[in-house]
């Protein structure tokens, strides 16, 4: 495999790029970033290319230029914009031009035989009448109030799904959220806070994927020659409150039209990414993505529970007491 | 708490952890067990709940508990739930099936959740289904509850959709007949324009608590409405035939459980 890796300088990117390029069956990583140099140093078998997926000219050139010079046959797209306060037409470029684009010059390729999308399971419709579990035959989120950055995967998701049925092999990943720093997670972002509100009387299920597991799914669906939508849960399924637990923050539950206000009051001070009205239905209703058709095609098991954000004192204790039994 | 009801049913109950002591439904049987041991008096002292055929209860494997439905509040799913929890060995956890309405109750629909009621969607129970859960289900709905007194025990309105998954998965199907519910605490009034968190309607009870009447509790022989029916699922006939199978055995064994009462109190 020789594969084409999009948003190749995220936390998720880079760990891509690592497992791909220490594998057997991945010869070349072309890593693609919008920087205009690599974070750091890769791999010999990682080649680096800075590119502005926004620009139809870019993506032509990255495509039918260094795709074709490097003989790739695999892309992975990855790269949309992270921040949920951006909007406009220059985020929808990212999230939704780029990926039609990339999709475009993908399926007239000679040599580039499959295409895997990553998108979200925030797609998804949550209801007090939608299921707790969600296959991925499940309502999807056609809320016009909803905000661009759910718009926007949305519009994306489909668009690539449009595309199947066609020469190219086309695999979307609808992934349970990273919970992780710096990969655009809402409940990373919500945790960060030392108070965590959530809705009085509501104490619904989530599941969250840890960075192994989505780096795990996203390099079997690379390899696998199965096509359509898979569901990608992560190893950890609990309460909100248990989520807050986990992370040692203090939970107040709060009458739900409160919660707006003050997450709104939060972010216009503190320039916080979470944004209530992005997660106010999954605050109140249950919806856990079932990974059954990703177990089945892809062998996909997620095994690798999250590690939660953890208190700066917490933080300091583990380290000590690490420290003490090596010196032991 | 009673140690032996939390044992029973935190080590020996089958369950289906998702990670962290809860199924991806959010049944959590440590609050189970504590819900089992609060409602105990009430079982046993208040509504005296007098229980027959357990044993059609199947041991292992999926199955759907079809019963009648009464009563302002789900008292009597509760009652039905406790007595399936403490007369099965080893307990079995009854998936009880709400309204859609319910998820949208604050604190109720947590409770709920905990104690392994789902929402009633198709994917909820083809997935509890497939997990081979023991899933109950009260085809009458919210029309059972809402019944006047002078229509107690008779059913009004039965659902078809339990009987399309029991063919489709082929598993069986168990009458069971509640008595005693519609006396203990029979409707007073609707108040329909009143209509808090998506609840179709306010009850307004004739009585300000639950009257002590007596339970009776009895499951009927298990029912298998498959007979070559599988080929023929999309056919509403065949659907609607089998519905009307398990509505005419509990209306039946209804019939039969009140003949036996002594009275509504004794």
């Amino acid at each position: 495999m020789r594969a084409l890796v999009t948003g190749a300088t995220t936390p998720l990117g880079r760990a891509l790029v690592d497992t791909l390029t220490s594998s057997n069956d991945c010869s070349l990583v072309l890593a693609v970033g919008h920087e205009a140099k690599p974070v750091r140093p890769w791999r010999d078998n990682v080649v680096y290319r800075c590119c502005d997926l926004t620009r139809g000219r870019e993506v032509h050139d990255l495509i039918c230029g260094d795709a074709v010079e490097h003989g790739i046959d695999t892309v992975v797209h990855m790269a949309q914009h992270r921040a949920t306060r951006d909007s406009g037409r220059k985020v929808h470029a990212l999230n939704v031009t780029a990926t039609r684009e990339l999709l475009s010059r993908c399926t007239d390729h000679p040599a580039i035989r499959r295409f895997v999308h990553r998108s979200f399971a925030e797609v998804y419709a949550l209801e007090h009448a939608t299921s707790d579990l969600l296959d991925e035959d499940a309502a999807l989120d056609f809320d016009p109030e909803a905000p661009q950055w759910l718009r926007d995967r949305l519009e994306a998701d489909l668009m690539v799904c449009a595309h199947f049925g066609g020469t190219l092999q086309i695999a979307v990943l609808r992934c349970a959220e990273i919970l992780a720093a710096d990969s655009g997670s809402q409940l990373w972002d919500y945790l960060s806070s030392r108070v965590c509100l959530r809705p009085l009387g509501f104490d619904p299920m989530l599941n969250v994927l840890a960075l192994e597991d989505a780096v795990t799914a996203i390099t079997a669906a690379a390899r696998s020659t199965h096509t359509g939508v898979f569901n990608i849960p992560g190893a950890d399924t609990l309460p909100l409150s248990r989520v807050i637990a986990e992370t040692v923050r203090l939970d107040i539950p709060v009458p739900g039209p409160f919660l707006a206000p003050l997450y709104g009051l939060r972010r216009w001070i503190a320039g916080f990414e979470f944004r209530y009205d992005l997660n106010l239905r999954r605050f109140h209703f249950g919806g856990v993505i079932d990974g059954s058709r990703a177990r089945r095609l892809l062998g996909y098991v997620p095994s690798h529970p999250v590690q939660w954000p953890r208190a700066w004192w917490r933080l300091l204790l583990e380290r000590l007491a690490d420290s003490r039994s090596d010196a032991g | 708490m009673d140690s032996s009801t939390f044992a029973r049913l935190t080590r020996q109950a089958p369950f289906h952890d998702a990670g962290h002591g809860y199924d991806v439904f959010g049944l959590h049987p440590p609050t189970l067990a504590a819900a089992v041991s609060a409602g105990a008096p009430a079982y046993d002292w208040y509504f005296r709940v007098d229980s027959q055929g357990i044993e059609h209860v199947p041991t292992t494997g999926a199955a759907i508990l079809v019963a009648n439905h009464g009563g302002v509040l789900p008292i009597d799913a509760a009652m039905m739930c406790l007595d399936v929890l403490r007369r099965t060995d080893p307990p079995r956890i009854p998936r009880a099936v709400a309204d859609h309405f319910v998820p949208r109750l604050p604190f109720v629909s947590t409770l709920f959740a905990r104690l392994g009621v789902v929402s009633g969607t198709r994917a909820n129970v083809r997935a509890l289904l497939e997990q081979g859960e023991l899933v109950a289900i009260w085809p009458e709905g919210v029309t059972g509850p809402a019944k006047s007194f002078k229509d107690r025990y008779r059913i009004k309105e039965w659902r078809v959709g339990f009987a399309e998954l029991a063919i489709r998965y082929d598993v069986p199907v168990v009458p069971v007949a509640i008595v005693g519910a519609e006396e203990s605490w029979p409707l007073a009034m609707k108040l329909r324009g009143l209509r808090v968190f998506g609840t179709p309607y306010l009850p307004v009870p004739a009585t300000p608590i639950p009257l002590p009447a007596h339970y009776h509790i009895r499951y009927g022989e298990s029912l298998r409405l498959d007979g070559g029916a599988h080929r023929k699922l999309d056919d509403p006939d065949v659907i609607s035939n089998a519905a009307t199978r398990v509505q005419v055995a509990l209306e039946r064994l209804l019939d039969e459980t009140l003949r036996m009462r002594r009275g509504v109190f004794r």
